[in-house]
């Protein structure tokens, strides 16, 4: 197919009053892997639950080639932050499960688990409940689960974030891998050395704005600086705001019994933003 | 297979894997709903039986003040109780008037202490004899309870046969004298009733009534751990990001906690089943005849009310913020089971009005209640099953609504 992957055509996303993103255009092309980076509430995870077609956006479109990408998540294969193991499964049953929602015959993702777990190097854990493994150990094993229904996007919500060393360079490997083979992958991270070494193509994203957009080589171009993290820094100048996401508002007898039973907050202690 | 079977029977499956892989549930899901009744029916008669002839094998110390009568005092000895006797104290009013020997019964130094006052009265011209007495005892201990119980046991026999022999003397016969106004025949006889149908009254007393509890507190914990569980622990993003809807999601969840809750209750009815069996081979309680579409209207109750309350309960759970919210939303909700289940006990059900139907909760205990009596009323089964239907539907509906909020994806872990 000629067309790209995945596009997003005036996308915004607000929460309540909150405008988590404003009027994103994107067109995802196959075969790239594409950092989406920002600071901490930025946008990343809203742009990518977007993606992933479990959020609507508020405004705009996003459609998968060509149709609505929540009618196609059968093509997608998401690794959130949180890794979402089931700590009473093993690390097959925890795959097979998704493997299974996606009408993927075990066999099948058995042996495509198999092909992929050799490189994590997680082999021999695929028999072990997931309850004792590492940070690293669950994000493998959430990616192999990502991985074997064959998606045509991987979308990683900070991957090797609390990672050690020797695993986020596994799981930067198996990335470049995945590309060379003409996988696509959208990868969220706010570790630029990282989108820098992993990607060909990096959105920045800050304050629920795209900054930036497009290789390397083409940022420093842009802002006419020597290295990536000060075109990063030139291209997010302005204050970040404050991370929220919580929609959910505190009601006035809640807030009250707060107060009752904590006491008010003292006004000399109220910090206001511009400080 | 269509996909929407698939999905919701691959996530039902994988729901209740995980549920009975940690053993502390399965023992709660298996061994107490089996254990229940079966403990309550057979074991506690048992134990109380036994307690009961440990009790009356007691020898039991009493104290006997006043007046000595060797008829009662053989009596006594014949029931196991050692007398002690003592004179009357004079410092009391009447001889219910504890004085100072409430603390030796407090003390437990004897069990009971018996007090008897012979008096000669005369009346018309003629010299009667008669009897004061009062028990002394601690009602707290069982062993002066029963000490009690002897005594009064011994001087009603005692009494009725001094009745008996004043009115013999007096050239009357006790029986018409004193009975004459009597049942003919065998009591038990009259009762048209059936064995079986009189097992039914006994049991709509309170299956529904444990039904409905069982129902709506065995789904309460899976219902958290499937909603606001998965919320905490951040697996429900990953859950949404499958090709599958939020409604297949709610109907996979929903399989799973009513199998998990139809189990637990199936168990329960296996045990009681099994304590009924055991009850009617002792020729204690006899086995309830149902009729097969008394039957199926029972199961389709359950079916119903099972539904609702699930539905019910993970949508409040979904709505939490918290497994700690979700349980203290759930927790209380039980009251809103537990009331309409005593209340529905007292409705009776002789003339009862169709409307009783049609009110929540209420219909289908009602309902479970009229069909162990193997009364099948069309007029009552369809405003039952209509009403029932329709709150079965708004549970669903709401559990739809909370199922589809956008801010479940983000984790609340």
């Amino acid at each position: 197919m000629s067309g790209p992957l995945l596009t997003l055509d005036g996308v915004a996303k607000s929460f309540g009053e909150i405008d988590a993103l404003t009027l994103v255009d994107l067109e995802i092309n196959s075969g790239q892997v594409i950092g989406l980076v920002g600071g901490n509430g930025a946008g990343k995870t809203t742009l990518l639950r977007l993606m992933a077609g479990v959020m609507e956006p508020t405004k705009g479109s996003i459609l998968f080639e060509s149709k609505p990408v929540s009618s196609m998540r059968q093509k997608l294969g998401v690794v959130p932050e949180s890794t979402g193991l089931y700590s009473r499964l093993t690390a097959w049953e925890n795959i097979r499960y998704h493997s299974r929602m996606y009408g993927v015959p075990d066999e099948v993702a058995w042996n495509r688990v198999l092909h992929f777990a050799k490189r994590l190097e997680i082999t021999d854990a695929l028999s072990r409940h997931t309850k004792g493994f590492s940070r690293g150990m669950r994000q493998k094993t959430a990616l192999l689960r990502a991985l074997a229904h064959g998606p045509d996007i991987l979308l990683l919500d900070e991957p090797t974030a609390g990672l050690d060393v020797t695993s986020a360079r596994t799981v930067r490997t198996l990335v470049g891998q995945l590309r060379d083979e003409g996988g696509t992958v959208i990868y969220s991270t706010h570790h630029l050395a990282e989108a820098q070494q992993v990607c060909d193509r990096i959105i920045i994203v800050h304050n629920g704005t795209i900054r930036a957009d497009g290789s390397p080589s083409q940022l420093l171009e842009l802002t006419q600086m020597d290295n990536l993290e000060d075109a990063y820094v030139s291209l997010t100048s302005d204050k970040a705001r404050a991370r929220n996401e919580d929609t959910s508002k505190e009601g006035k007898l809640a807030k009250w019994w707060r107060r009752f039973l904590t006491g008010s907050t003292p006004n000399s202690m109220e910090v206001s933003e511009d400080e | 297979m269509s996909n929407t079977w698939r999905f919701i029977t691959t996530i039902a499956k994988k729901e209740i894997i995980e549920f009975v892989r940690d053993w502390r549930t399965l023992l709660a899901l298996v061994v107490i709903p089996l254990l229940i009744f079966p403990a309550l029916f057979i074991a506690l008669p048992l134990l109380l039986q036994s307690e009961a002839q440990e009790l009356d094998a007691l020898e039991l110390e009493i104290v006997w003040q006043g007046t000595i009568n060797g008829t009662l005092h053989d009596a006594f000895n014949d029931s196991g109780l050692i007398v002690f006797f003592e004179e009357m104290p004079t410092d009391i009013t009447n001889l219910s008037d504890t004085g100072g020997d409430a603390d030796r019964l407090r003390e437990k130094s004897t069990s009971a202490i018996f007090r008897l006052n012979q008096t000669e009265i005369v009346i018309l011209n003629e010299t009667r004899t008669e009897w004061k007495f009062s028990i002394l005892y601690l009602s707290t201990s069982e062993a002066s309870n029963e000490a009690r119980n002897r005594i009064i046991s011994d001087i009603s026999n005692w009494e009725s046969s001094v009745v008996n022999g004043t009115l013999v003397k007096a050239n009357l016969d006790p029986e018409s004298t004193l009975d004459p106004v009597r049942w003919d025949g065998d009591l038990s006889n009259t009762d048209v009733a059936t064995k079986g149908e009189q097992a039914g009254l006994i049991l709509s007393m309170f299956i529904p009534m444990v039904i409905a509890i069982w129902t709506a507190s065995s789904a309460i914990q899976p219902s958290i751990d499937m909603t606001a569980g998965e919320r905490e622990r951040g697996t429900l993003e990953a859950l949404l990001c499958l090709p599958c809807s939020r409604m297949q999601l709610l109907a996979g969840k929903w399989l799973a906690v009513a199998s998990i809750t139809s189990a637990g209750v199936a168990l329960q009815i296996g045990g009681l089943l099994f304590a009924i069996a055991f009850l009617a081979s002792a020729s204690v309680l006899g086995i309830p005849t149902l009729s097969i579409t008394s039957i199926l209207l029972l199961l389709s109750a359950i079916v119903i009310f099972t539904i609702m309350v699930v539905a019910f309960e993970l949508a409040l759970a979904m709505k939490a913020h918290s497994v700690k919210e979700a349980g203290s939303l759930l927790g209380p909700a039980i009251i809103f089971i537990i009331f309409p289940a005593l209340f529905t006990q007292v409705i009776n059900l002789d003339g009862v009005e169709s409307w009783w139907f049609a009110i929540p909760l209420v219909n289908i205990l009602l309902a479970m209640r009229e069909l162990l009596l193997d009364r099948v009323i069309s007029e009552h089964v369809l405003v039952w099953l209509i009403s029932s239907l329709f709150y079965a539907g708004i549970a669903a509906w709401y559990a739809a609504k909370q199922f589809k909020r956008e801010d479940l994806v983000a984790s609340i872990s």
